[in-house]
């Protein structure tokens, strides 16, 4: 280390830039966790995350195998709408595709805007509770008064059968909870 | 700076005179605000009777035929609550609480002092025997492989003794309930609980804490006890599914070793089956606002018999699948209280 | 101001090394521009006192207030705070702040202040044979930022956060809680504060990175610093990968407060879990921020007073690296009872317990150190000494706790806050002490006084251990945290906890007389008060060390 002065200023300089931008690195992965964490539910079905399949997706529906699904709605508190399940519960054969309905009503004198946020207990079901068509994909808007018939076309993956952690989960209880979708609040 | 230390102490030995004072406004404001929560329910639900001694929500469509609720039942000492001085865990009255309590008594407990204890001796043990007067010239060793793997592995095997039950516990504690479960929706509120029971079209009905002295005339153990309870069966698998309206709360009740966060915007399960009838206390475990510490559980197992009367006396259908109801309960979370 | 007499005045000719060049700036320029890493570190420990005294009253408070069932000045205080006619609700809110305010100001402006910018500062430099830190303005900036930071956070208090003043949202600061659950601009001030702390802490630690690696004298190799060296540098890795991701957080925190964006409100398609991952991913590191440079203290401690080399060096420092890595992937304990499914749960379970292993070799190395020592109990000592004992029993009862299934009881207890004040309170505290009395010397010139030390040990160690102890019992029969009143059945050792506060106090009271006696009238400290046992390099310096230390760089063989 008995080096010129300049040279131990330049290293250190150096070693600076270096340790700054592993913490501009860490700041980018703490922003970057936004996107990643949303994939990375989607992907495996973390914390119930339900998975998403278009209309002409082919399963097997020869399972057999038939899991009770419950359904369960909540409207988060001041927002002016009725909403729950047509039926509570329903059976469904593993892999063959299902509708629910759920019943939107606005009950003030304002059209109301609302989005649902959603998942599936338990949580480790979500990587096979598939949606393919859902009122939870877009906003709904009520106008004052009027009521909605809310279809969710669905199915339950029959690879579920075959997931060890899965082997005891006999009823999955699907969850919407509506909120009302405000000036300048938009979804991330 | 120490001023502010002693003047705490000085405090602390001189707090009698202003308990009497504080004491008595906080019961009267509590009493208040717990009134002024419940109020907008009774919107929803029709006003409920205001005998204390009642349990029951009186549901909002009344029922074809009458049917009294079971009496209230009365909590047993020691049974679902903490006991003055305990230092152990609440005596367990669930398959899994037992499994997790028995791992903490006889697994960690033991392993745990008898660590800290061997620590301590050989602490004792180098500081007497290696004291400057006893050891004038001091060592220089300052390596011994051997010793060095001993202390790696020994703990790595502790641990993994510890590990094989702790998972095997996990894989219990969160094993789904069948599909006959009894579902019981629970709600957390900034400050209190909801509790629907979807099946039996029971609408939401809430649960406020009880006044000092309301929970006195009751029998009732004060910040632990609520009006009204979750009434359960014993005996028979149920399955609660909790969410947060506005923050995240936690439903927690210790003698049956459950405890689940209720976080808006997501649902959350847990299973478990209550051994026998009693009345078993928990509070709201994650910080929630002001009145975190105000908003106590109660759960009320009852003999399945009676459990299918209170059912009945809600204007409920024990034999479940009701769906006419299920249009008030839905309304319910909508006309739930708002934010005090 | 009490401990500001690194006066060089008082060793001017006493030692080779300060011959010339000792050009004292005038007041002003030297404590308000300072450059030179001990009058920093000096401005770190008085800040931390300070601080620490701020947030040792506020666990008083909350003592007394605990102290029986009912409440009992809350509401008073609140009236003080809020003005005369605050409800009951404000009263509760102001036991959130006061526990808010406790946690942050004890983790972020007392023990990492005094650990790092105190002892870091000083020693570190000292220890590798550096005349100064790398970037001494930047040490300076790092300093002056806590101040803002504290600034802010104190002011916090006084202006609405929700129900009532100040931010009530637990050191944790989670959403939506922190969100829509708190009006007000107390909690915004609080997010600042802790931006403005972090950044004062990242600087430190690329400070610290830089003259670890690139100023260490010739012949000092990296298995040859001292393993308080080792731990600071592990520390400032830590801090510098943890930090920003808190930063991260509570900036999307803010925007959610402020700008209508929904990162963690499920209303927009955000998830609060999500603020929670990120925070213990910052959380957890951060536990480790706070005890690893406690390690290196004792280290040097106990090898000095058992006049012996540290055993197993390299397996010391090997396993505050490893620390510090399995650190990084064990997070989500902290979140069992989230409803993550039962896979994380037992992955985390198993990771966490990882973490003993190398905490095991840690306290079984200073047992062997002192193992064939001739060992003297002087105060450092037998704060270290205490130290590894009060450490053990913390992490224990972190075995405990790791286990998912068994947590699910013990979750959000005082368990848990029996286990992370004896890690911490008991832990990085005593470590605080003991570094503390094992450097007064050197920093100061004077010697503390013994028997003031030792009876300073005894009276805090029963003191503490009275407090937390029962703690553990309180949580075992099932007492939430952050409570600010209980059932009946709590109150034997609610009761025995608050006189183990009131011993604490005296045991402060004990300490600041003596510091306050040492610093005024304590005896001329010797350039190496410890004898053969003491061989880091601060030692051959005197004391208190010139301004300017080896302009000559010392050969280390």
């Amino acid at each position: 280390m008995a080096t010129a002065p300049q040279t131990l200023a330049h290293r250190n300089r150096r070693t600076m830039r270096i340790a700054l931008l592993v913490a501009i690195g860490s700041l980018s992965m703490g922003f970057a966790s936004v996107p990643l964490y949303r994939i990375f539910c989607e992907q495996t079905g973390f914390g119930g995350t339900t998975q998403r399949a278009d209309a002409a997706t082919k399963v097997n529906v020869a399972t057999g195998h038939t899991l009770s699904i419950r359904f369960d709605s909540n409207v988060t508190p001041g927002m002016p709408w009725k909403f729950y399940p047509e039926h509570r519960t329903d059976t469904v054969t593993v892999g063959a595709r299902d509708m629910a309905i759920f019943v939107a009503k606005n009950m003030s004198d304002k059209p109301v805007t609302g989005t649902a946020a959603f998942n599936v207990t338990p949580t480790q079901a979500g990587a096979y509770f598939t949606k393919i068509q859902c009122f939870c994909f877009t906003e709904q808007t009520l106008q004052p008064g009027q009521e909605v018939r809310m279809p969710v076309l669905y199915y339950v993956d029959p690879k579920i059968l075959d997931d060890p952690d899965n082997k005891d989960t006999q009823q999955i209880t699907l969850s919407y909870t509506f909120y009302p979708v405000e000036n300048g609040k938009k979804p991330s | 700076m120490k001023m502010v230390k002693s003047l705490v102490l000085a405090g602390l030995l001189a707090f009698s005179p202003a308990l009497g004072m504080t004491q008595t406004a906080f019961a009267q404001d509590n009493a208040a605000s717990a009134e002024s929560a419940a109020a907008p329910v009774a919107e929803a639900a029709a006003p409920a009777a205001a005998a204390p001694a009642e349990s029951a929500a009186a549901p909002a469509a009344a029922p074809a035929e009458k049917v009294a609720p079971p009496p209230r039942m009365k909590p047993t000492e020691g049974i679902g609550m903490p006991m003055p001085g305990e230092i152990t865990i609440q005596k367990q009255f669930t398959d899994t609480g037992r499994q997790a309590l028995w791992m903490h008594d006889w697994l960690l407990l033991p392993i745990i002092t008898f660590t800290s204890i061997f620590v301590l001796v050989l602490l004792a043990w180098t500081m007497y025997r290696y004291r400057r007067a006893a050891n004038p010239v001091p060592s220089k060793t300052s390596h011994n492989t051997l010793i060095e793997i001993i202390w790696t592995v020994a703990p790595v095997l502790i641990l993994l003794v510890i590990a094989v039950p702790s998972i095997g516990l996990l894989a219990d504690q969160y094993k789904p309930a069948p599909k006959d479960a009894l579902t019981v929706k629970v709600t957390g509120y900034q400050w209190y609980w909801g509790y629907e029971y979807p099946d039996q079209g029971i609408p939401e009905f809430v649960s406020n804490m009880l006044t000092k002295e309301k929970a006195a005339e009751n029998g009732e153990p004060y910040l632990l006890a609520p009006d009204n309870r979750l009434v359960l069966p014993a005996g028979k698998p149920i399955k609660l599914i909790i969410t947060g309206a506005d923050v995240i709360h936690s439903f927690a009740v210790p003698s049956l070793w459950v405890k689940m966060d209720a976080v808006p915007g997501r649902l959350n399960e847990k299973s478990f089956t209550i051994d026998k009838p009693g009345v078993y206390y928990g509070q709201c475990s994650e910080l929630c606002g002001a009145r975190h510490g105000f908003m106590p559980i109660a759960i009320e197992a009852l003999p399945p018999a009676q459990f299918d009367q209170w059912v009945l006396s809600q204007g409920g259908n024990p034999k479940g699948k009701a769906e006419t109801p299920a249009t008030t309960a839905a309304a319910a979370p909508a006309g739930a209280p708002a934010k005090i | 101001m009490t401990t500001t007499t690194a006066n060089p005045d008082d060793f001017h000719g006493s030692h080779a090394h300060d011959d010339h060049g000792d050009h004292l700036p005038g007041f002003f320029a030297r404590w308000f521009m300072s450059t030179n890493h001990k009058d920093i570190g000096t401005l770190y420990l008085i800040f931390a006192i300070i601080a620490g005294i701020i947030g040792g009253s506020i666990s008083g408070l909350m003592r007394a207030e605990l102290a029986h069932p009912g409440i009992q000045y809350l509401h008073a205080w609140a009236q003080m705070m809020d003005g005369p006619d605050a409800s009951l609700d404000q009263a509760y809110h102001l036991w959130n702040v006061l526990i808010t305010a406790h946690g942050l100001i004890m983790v972020f402006f007392m023990v990492m202040p005094a650990m790092i910018g105190g002892f870091g500062n000083w020693f570190v430099p000292i220890m590798i044979g550096a005349p100064d830190m790398a970037f001494p303005r930047m040490n300076n900036i790092s300093f002056w930022l806590l101040i803002p930071a504290f600034v802010l956070l104190l002011g916090s208090t006084f202006v609405p956060g929700g129900t009532g003043n100040g931010a009530g949202t637990g050191w944790t600061v989670y959403a939506p809680l922190s969100t829509s659950g708190s009006a007000g601009p107390a909690v915004d001030m609080a997010i600042l504060s802790l931006h403005i702390a972090g950044a004062s802490s990242i600087l430190g630690a690329v400070n610290f990175i830089t003259t670890i690696f690139n100023m260490r004298a010739p012949g000092m190799t990296l298995h040859k610093m001292p393993l308080f060296v080792w731990s600071v540098l592990v520390t400032a890795f830590l801090l510098l990968l943890a930090l920003p991701v808190l930063a991260a957080a509570i900036t999307m925190l803010l925007t959610d407060r402020n700008f209508g964006t929904t990162f963690y409100d499920a209303a927009g398609g955000g998830d609060p879990e999500l603020y929670q991952h990120l925070f213990w991913f910052f959380g957890h590191p951060e536990v480790y921020i706070m005890i690893l440079p406690g390690f290196g203290i004792i280290s040097q401690i106990v090898s000095t007073f058992s006049r012996k080399p540290v055993f197993g060096y390299l397996g010391m420092a090997y396993a505050m690296v490893a620390i510090g890595v399995v650190g990084f992937v064990v997070w989500a304990h902290h979140m069992f009872t989230t409803g993550m499914s039962v896979n994380v749960k037992m992955y985390f379970t198993a990771a966490t317990m990882v973490i003993a292993v190398p905490t095991g070799i840690k306290i079984f190395s200073w047992i062997a150190t002192m193992w064939g020592g001739s060992m003297s109990f002087k105060t450092p000592m037998v704060w270290a000494i205490g130290f590894i004992f009060m450490f053990t029993v913390g992490g224990v009862t972190g075995v405990v706790l790791a286990n998912g299934g068994v947590d699910d009881v013990m979750h959000d207890t005082y368990y848990v806050v029996a286990h992370f004040h004896y890690v911490l309170s008991l832990g990085a505290v005593f470590g605080l002490f003991a570094g503390f009395y094992y450097w007064f010397p050197k920093m100061s010139g004077k010697m503390y006084n013994e028997f003031l030390g030792q009876l300073h040990f005894w009276v805090f160690f029963i003191g503490v251990n009275l407090l937390f102890f029962p703690m553990h019992f309180l949580g075992l029969s099932g007492m939430p945290r952050r409570y600010p009143d209980y059932p009946e059945a709590f109150a034997k050792w609610n009761a025995v906890a608050s006189h183990g506060y009131e011993i604490m106090a005296v045991g402060m009271l004990i300490f600041f007389v003596n510091l306050i006696w040492s610093l005024a009238a304590g005896k001329k400290a010797a350039d190496n008060p410890w004898g053969e046992g003491a061989t880091t390099l601060e030692w051959t310096l005197s004391s208190p060390p010139p301004f300017h230390q080896f302009e000559t760089l010392p050969v280390i063989d």
